[in-house]
């Protein structure tokens, strides 16, 4: 009875549920479009990243499965999008999808609001300040990284590290930004 | 005195601004500082995390591998893969947080260089599992350093996080003197608030009392004086009041003496004698209405005129010069009156008159101011 239940359920979540094609078949596609699709989703913490079908089929996942499909959809929808992997003071880590075009980036925890696109400066200082900020606490590293899911391997391309001047982080030298005040 | 201690007070006032806003400058700084030092704090921890985390991930991985070779189960090989997948992660996280420390930064180099043959190690052996070459994993397996290999790394590990401790704990010590110093400054300085505030409290309350004192001051000065003022009031209404009395007395004492100078003037007026006043110098100043009778002049006729010019004693001499010697003239220089002297009376016609002459000498004080010269018309016997 317990094992026709759970396939009756898992049924059901099908028959809600949406799969990546439909993420790419979607010509509207837009970060904010894509946000509210997460809405209905739970939270589960996993130490790896979960199959992008698995994802969506559940309804369960973290911020790392969100912002790697967000990534994943959105560039192939001409999205100029960055991985950021901020890993914040008591040890725990955050992981967002920032959008250059819409000068913010996709947290899975906002996926609830109507705001689900936090605003942010495009600097991975001002992206990981903010992100850290929503948990009331302080970040010590901020990475950006890429991510396939073909390959299942994170590459972390550029690391900045909070005690640094930032007038020595990488993406301001790399942009040639002024340093902050 | 208000303006002296308004002054003051603002001067306490400024004081105390000027303390509040150092405190919260220095304070400001202080925190800043504090939150870089905390900053400094979370960075280490991060830094012995990730160092940690390279150990333990890499044995995750390891022990995935090995258990990969042993059941071929490929949910091992997907272990092993994000295990070593973690430890890059952790490798380049380390490396980042010890960029500004280039003794742990180099010391991690070499550590990512056996980690990186371990890694090599298991790569190979899942390679060789995976195409099913016994002979290969079992070569591969016998030339494992194993245990030595993991205690190299661990050992780097254990060195790493010992120096990263020792930085924790001068880093903590940085971060604990800094609040100390934030919370000596903000209790100092309130401290010296309280104290300006008292100091303010003090000087209201003393200038509240000089006032006071003054109030009571201005109070008696105030009653002194209007005591002082009824007193005055006083005398001089007392004074007003005799001050009337005397008028009122000196006008009937005048109305009295021009009543009786009157009634001298009508007496003079009234005799048949002439009468005339002389000054000192001889000359007429005042005649009765005998004389214009019997002389035909008129008073302004000889007001001024010299007496000799009118009369003189029968025995006189009219001749130049006879003036210096004429005895009326010295009688009356000497204060001596002349009585019953024979004299005569010149009129506006040339007509001469014998009269009897007298000269009273007229006194103020004991000194002869001028006189009275009376000429009777009585018997001429001697003639």
């Amino acid at each position: 009875m317990g094992a026709i239940g759970a396939a009756f359920a898992f049924l059901l979540a099908s028959l809600h549920a949406f799969t990546l094609e439909d993420l790419m078949a979607d010509s509207k596609m837009s970060p904010k479009r894509f946000a509210s699709r997460f809405g209905d989703f739970s939270f589960q913490v996993f130490p790896y990243v979960q199959d992008p079908e698995v994802f969506l089929n559940t309804e369960n996942g973290n911020c790392q499965d969100y912002a790697i499909m967000a990534d994943y959809v959105l560039k192939r929808k001409n999205y100029e999008t960055m991985l950021v992997h901020v890993v914040l003071a008591c040890g725990a880590a955050h992981d967002i999808c920032y959008v250059a075009q819409v000068k913010g980036y996709l947290d899975y925890n906002n996926r609830i609001y109507v705001r689900a696109l936090q605003r942010s400066g495009r600097t991975i200082r001002e992206i990981a300040d903010k992100a850290a900020d929503s948990f009331d606490q302080d970040w010590t590293t901020a990475s950006v990284y890429t991510y396939e899911y073909s390959e299942d391997v994170k590459h972390l391309t550029m690391t900045i590290v909070k005690t640094d001047p930032p007038a020595e982080d990488p993406d301001r030298v790399i942009a040639g930004a002024p340093p902050s005040p | 005195m208000k303006d002296k201690t308004i002054r003051r007070i603002l001067g306490f006032f400024a004081v105390i601004s000027a303390v509040l806003v150092v405190i919260a400058v220095v304070s400001v700084r202080n925190i800043k500082r504090s939150m870089t030092s905390s900053d400094w704090v979370n960075h280490t921890h991060a830094t012995i995390l990730e160092i940690n985390g390279v150990l333990s991930s890499l044995r995750v991985g390891d022990a995935a591998v090995l258990t990969y070779v042993v059941t071929g189960d490929p949910q091992n090989r997907v272990a092993s893969r994000e295990a070593f997948s973690d430890v890059a992660e952790h490798l380049e996280l380390a490396k980042a947080l010890t960029r500004d420390e280039p003794a742990q930064h180099e010391e991690l180099v070499r550590l990512e260089t056996l980690v990186d043959e371990r890694v090599e190690f298991s790569r190979d052996l899942l390679a060789a599992r995976q195409s099913d070459k016994p002979d290969a994993v079992r070569t591969l397996l016998a030339t494992d350093a194993g245990a030595e290999a993991l205690g190299k790394i661990q050992r780097g590990v254990e060195d790493l996080t010992n120096e990263e401790m020792s930085l924790l704990d001068d880093r903590d010590r940085t971060s604990y003197v800094q609040a100390q110093t934030t919370r000596w400054t903000v209790w100092a300085g309130v401290a010296v608030d309280v104290i300006l505030l008292g100091g303010v409290a003090w000087l209201i309350s003393d200038d509240i009392a000089a006032r006071r004192r003054a109030a009571a001051v201005l109070q008696e000065a105030n009653d002194v004086l209007e005591a002082r003022v009824r007193e005055r009031t006083a005398a001089l209404t007392s004074a007003n009041e005799r001050l009337t009395a005397e008028n009122l007395e000196r006008s009937w004492l005048n109305e009295s003496q021009e009543h009786q100078l009157r009634y001298n003037q009508l007496i003079i007026n009234s005799i048949s004698d002439l009468v005339f006043v002389l000054t000192k110098a001889m000359n007429i100043s005042r005649i009765n209405p005998a004389v214009v009778r019997l002389t035909g002049f008129e008073a302004q006729d000889l007001v001024n005129k010299p007496f000799s010019s009118v009369a003189r004693l029968a025995d006189g001499d009219r001749a130049a010069g006879a003036a210096l010697f004429d005895p009326i003239a010295r009688a009356l220089a000497e204060g001596r009156d002349l009585r019953d002297q024979p004299a005569l009376v010149e009129d506006k016609n040339g007509r001469i008159t014998p009269v009897r002459l007298m000269l009273f000498p007229l006194r103020d004080r004991d000194k002869v101011v001028g006189g009275v010269a009376i000429l009777h018309l009585g018997q001429q016997s001697n003639l």
